[in-house]
């Protein structure tokens, strides 16, 4: 048996792997980065999910941890690096509304932002300083998640980007609202279909949303774009 | 016993609905309207019998959300206005029967019918409704199912911007009564209706004023009244004499559940609403006149008969708060009777101006003329409708206003030298209006009905078939009954008010034009027999035939009292220049074009509707189809969320 003060230790520094992963979603460059970048953060988090599992002994969380691995670890990857593959494009350049720099200082203000708000929702909660931890890391990942979809231009970026934000959801979960072993299934049956779906879309059309949107306009789906 | 009756005409009203639906077929909808003729006389003796016992009744109530009962109920108020309903559906169920045949599609056919059924039902639920919610929830069933009956005809254009200028206003009226009843639940924290006791009369500023204004968009309210000149062309003959003769008094209705359950009405609101009134009644009165589209004319004159009803309801909250019951009760009584009164001869009206139309093809007043030769009992119960709008003694409209005069008249009872004065100019206001309103319906009738068709399509006109008149003739007797016995009426409906008895006055007046008629008669034999009398043309001024043309037309009858009220008929000059060039030098050609200023339109109801579209169209530009913008907004409404929720925590 591991001392569980040992544990908690490390899932820490794990946290602060997860931040730094987040961040570079946010401002790398290169398709291929990104994509490594998801795969440690999606490993990260299968981690700290065994290692809740040695401290706490619930074996749904050994579950979480085996599923995160083989879907987000595993599958996911895979299925995004074929589509790397197919489409020539290797970097994502370009920026919408924010810029790499003014994106990470904001997730720095998101991280204060979701410290100050769940400290004061969970403050009669007296949560053990770990499970707190994990609550703001999560809430932080997810809206750096969604950071992302908005400010990144290329399908890819944006795919990953939900799929990031996707394991702040989980982290969350895991830490403070206990979510059924069954919804994170589902879930995940969610995102591989996700992935699936921008595979189509992405290959198929185009790789870049701008181009796409033209397509889209010709096709009559969406209006309203012509204002700008 | 009583409850059975009620539970009858639902389910009658309720299949009348579904059946045409159902089974697409004339058969159908011949039912579907027999089926609202048997709600009606279930409804009559439900009313009547609730108004001759004076017991209200509460009938079992079904919970179908926590906290929120489906009640319905009934008291002598609300089974005035039972009685009201019933008395319009018989005529309006047997006119449509026919007049419904001649709509465009056989689904807009069963559409028609199954609506008008739907139409009858929410407006009896509405005014059966036990609290809030049923209420607003069948208010909203009347006022949608309208809509569609008015949008019945949608292709064209005009009846989609009356669709659409009744859909904006019934929908404020909403808004307005929303706002109105969640404050008085508030206030209460209670949904019943009439539970008003224990609140403090200040606190119900917001609430009276919400209400008076969604009700009295409803109602037609100047200057809230602008959908009604739209919307009645616009609807079918049926429905027409359904939203002007009942529609309007449901709204009427609402406001006095409202005023009726406040213990100690403040003198203000009183004031606000004698004035209100006095407006509408001039006003609508006054650009009645000006109308010529025969059914236009009769929605200005529902809004002017409105405005008398209101009067009443300011009569009564005034002597309310000054302490005076009787003659508190006294005006009350005259603005209930009014509505029906008004329910009965405008629906009349109503009725024999769709009979009128679809024996011409035209709503122009200009080109009738003749018809009481080729139409002669639409012609005679046209003459018995105008006779009672008018009211002259003893049709029903003379009874329900000489309530009100007489409430008027003893304003030197208030202490208050001031609001006597204000009572006194009311007065001469609802006089003149009065006055303007036999003239309106003189001008109506006698360019309708009488001297030599004005147009080919007039002298044309055949009579309209029997259910059509059948039809009419009921609120027409009606009218008369309802006039001769409405002291008999009131007292047995437990009113004792000072009132002379207009069957004596009646017999009275009877007997003396007889008297006059023989005296006459008598004396042109004598004369005859001196002389032997001779038979020639009228002369003619020379011409050889009398044409047309030369009648009075309906433009010229109203011109000396258009000239009195200049000022409130403004005209618009619009000057629309073309030029060849783009620095507007070199004149090409252009149109001017004189017409009235639609004052309340232009005024009142453009400025925001253009404000409104302006912040709407700045609003739309946020949806820029960039799929990056709308998750951008959905961050920015989770990190809003999370400072919101912290804050508050």
């Amino acid at each position: 048996m591991i001392d569980p003060l040992y544990l908690e230790g490390v899932i820490k520094i794990l946290f602060v792997f997860v931040l730094i992963s987040a961040a570079l979603i946010i401002s790398t460059r290169s398709l291929a980065s990104v994509l490594n970048t998801y795969t440690v953060q999606s490993f990260l988090l299968a981690a700290v999910s065994f290692l809740l599992y040695l401290i706490d002994g619930k074996s749904e969380l050994l579950l979480l941890a085996g599923l995160t691995l083989a879907s987000k670890v595993l599958l996911i990857p895979h299925f995004i690096n074929r589509i790397e593959e197919k489409i020539k494009i290797r970097r994502d350049l370009d920026f919408t509304y924010l810029e790499p720099t003014t994106s990470l200082l904001l997730s720095i203000g998101l991280i204060l932002l979701s410290y100050t708000f769940l400290s004061r929702v969970f403050g009669d909660l007296a949560l053990s300083r770990l499970f707190f931890f994990g609550a703001v890391i999560g809430l932080s990942l997810t809206l750096m998640g969604m950071l992302v979809m908005f400010s990144r231009k290329k399908v890819i970026t944006k795919a990953l980007g939900y799929l990031s934000m996707e394991n702040g959801v989980l982290m969350l979960g895991i830490f403070v609202t206990e979510l059924p072993f069954i919804l994170e299934v589902l879930i995940v049956i969610d995102l591989i279909i996700l992935v699936l779906l921008t595979s189509i879309l992405a290959v198929g059309l185009d790789s870049s949303i701008e181009e796409y949107r033209a397509k889209i306009r010709k096709l009559q789906i969406w209006n309203g774009g012509e204002a700008l | 016993m009583l409850e059975a009756l009620v539970y009858g005409a639902f389910a009658a009203l309720f299949s009348g609905t579904v059946l045409p639906l159902l089974y697409r077929s004339k058969n159908a909808r011949k039912a579907s309207f027999g089926l609202s003729f048997i709600s009606s006389v279930l409804l009559l003796g439900f009313a009547g019998t609730i108004l001759y016992t004076g017991k209200g009744a509460l009938f079992p109530a079904i919970s179908f959300l926590p906290g929120l009962d489906f009640t319905l109920g009934v008291d002598r108020l609300s089974a005035g206005f039972v009685l009201l309903i019933a008395a319009v559906v018989p005529g309006v169920s047997i006119y449509s029967l026919e007049y419904t045949e001649h709509a465009k599609s056989e689904a807009g056919k069963d559409l028609q019918a199954a609506l008008t059924n739907l139409f009858i039902l929410a407006m009896l639920l509405v005014v059966l409704a036990g609290n809030m919610v049923v209420f607003l929830i069948f208010w909203e069933i009347m006022s949608l199912s309208s809509l569609l009956l008015v949008l019945h005809d949608y292709s064209s254009e005009e009846n989609k911007k009356a669709g659409f200028f009744y859909f904006v206003m019934t929908n404020l009226s909403t808004a307005f009564l929303f706002l109105g009843f969640i404050s008085l639940f508030r206030l209460t924290g209670s949904a019943e209706l009439g539970q008003l006791e224990s609140v403090d009369p200040g606190a119900l500023t917001l609430p009276f004023l919400c209400l008076f204004t969604g009700f009295g968009i409803k109602a037609g309210l100047v200057p809230f009244h602008k959908w009604l000149p739209y919307a009645h062309p616009a609807a079918p003959s049926g429905v027409s004499a359904l939203m002007s003769g009942v529609m309007l008094k449901v709204a009427v209705y609402g406001f006095l559940r409202f005023l009726l359950a406040v213990p100690s009405p403040e003198l203000w609101w009183g004031i606000l609403v004698l004035t209100g009134g006095s407006l509408s009644a001039l006003f609508g009165v006054i650009y009645a006149l000006k109308e010529s589209d025969i059914k236009r004319l009769l929605a200005y004159s529902s809004i002017e008969n409105i405005g008398i009803i209101f009067i009443g309801i300011g009569l009564y909250v005034i002597f309310e708060a000054e302490g005076l019951p009787a003659l508190a009760l006294m005006s009350l009584t005259g603005a209930c009777f009014h509505a029906f009164n008004h329910a009965l001869f405008k629906s009349l009206l109503f009725l024999c101006a769709g009979s009128v139309v679809h024996a011409t093809g035209t709503r122009n007043i200009e080109a009738f003329g003749g018809l009481v030769k080729s139409m002669p009992v639409t012609s005679a119960l046209f003459l018995i409708g105008s006779v009672s709008i008018a009211a002259l003694p003893p049709a029903n409209g003379f009874a329900g206003e000489l309530l009100l005069y007489q409430a008027f008249f003893q304003a030197s009872a208030l202490n208050d030298p001031l609001l006597t004065v204000l009572l006194v100019i009311a007065l001469s206001g609802f006089a003149l209006a009065g006055a303007l309103a036999a003239a309106l319906f003189v001008k109506l009738f006698g360019i309708t009905c009488l001297a030599l068709p004005r147009s080919e399509e007039s002298r044309l006109a055949e009579e309209v078939p029997r259910p059509m008149l059948i039809r009419a003739a009921v609120p027409a007797a009606f009218c008369i009954l309802a006039g001769i016995f409405s002291k008999q009426l009131l007292s047995l409906a437990g009113l004792d008010v000072e009132y002379p008895d207009l069957l004596l006055l009646g017999l009275l007046l009877g007997s003396i034009y007889a008297a006059l008629f023989l005296a006459v008669r008598a004396k042109e034999d004598h004369e005859m027999e001196k002389r032997p009398a001779r038979i020639s043309e009228t002369w003619g001024c020379g011409a050889p035939t009398l044409a047309p043309s030369m009648e009075y037309s309906s433009a010229g009858f109203s011109e000396p009292l258009v000239m009195i009220f200049k000022s409130i008929y403004r005209t618009r000059i619009m000057h629309r220049p073309k030029y060849f060039d783009g620095q507007e030098s070199l004149f090409k050609n252009g149109n001017v074009e004189i017409r009235l200023l639609r004052f309340f339109e232009e005024y009142l109801y453009i400025p925001p509707a253009r404000a409104i579209d302006s912040i709407s169209k700045r609003i739309s530009r946020l949806q820029n189809g960039k799929l990056d913008s709308y998750v951008l907004y959905a961050f920015l409404a989770v990190i809003t969320l999370i400072i919101a929720t912290g804050v508050l925590v």
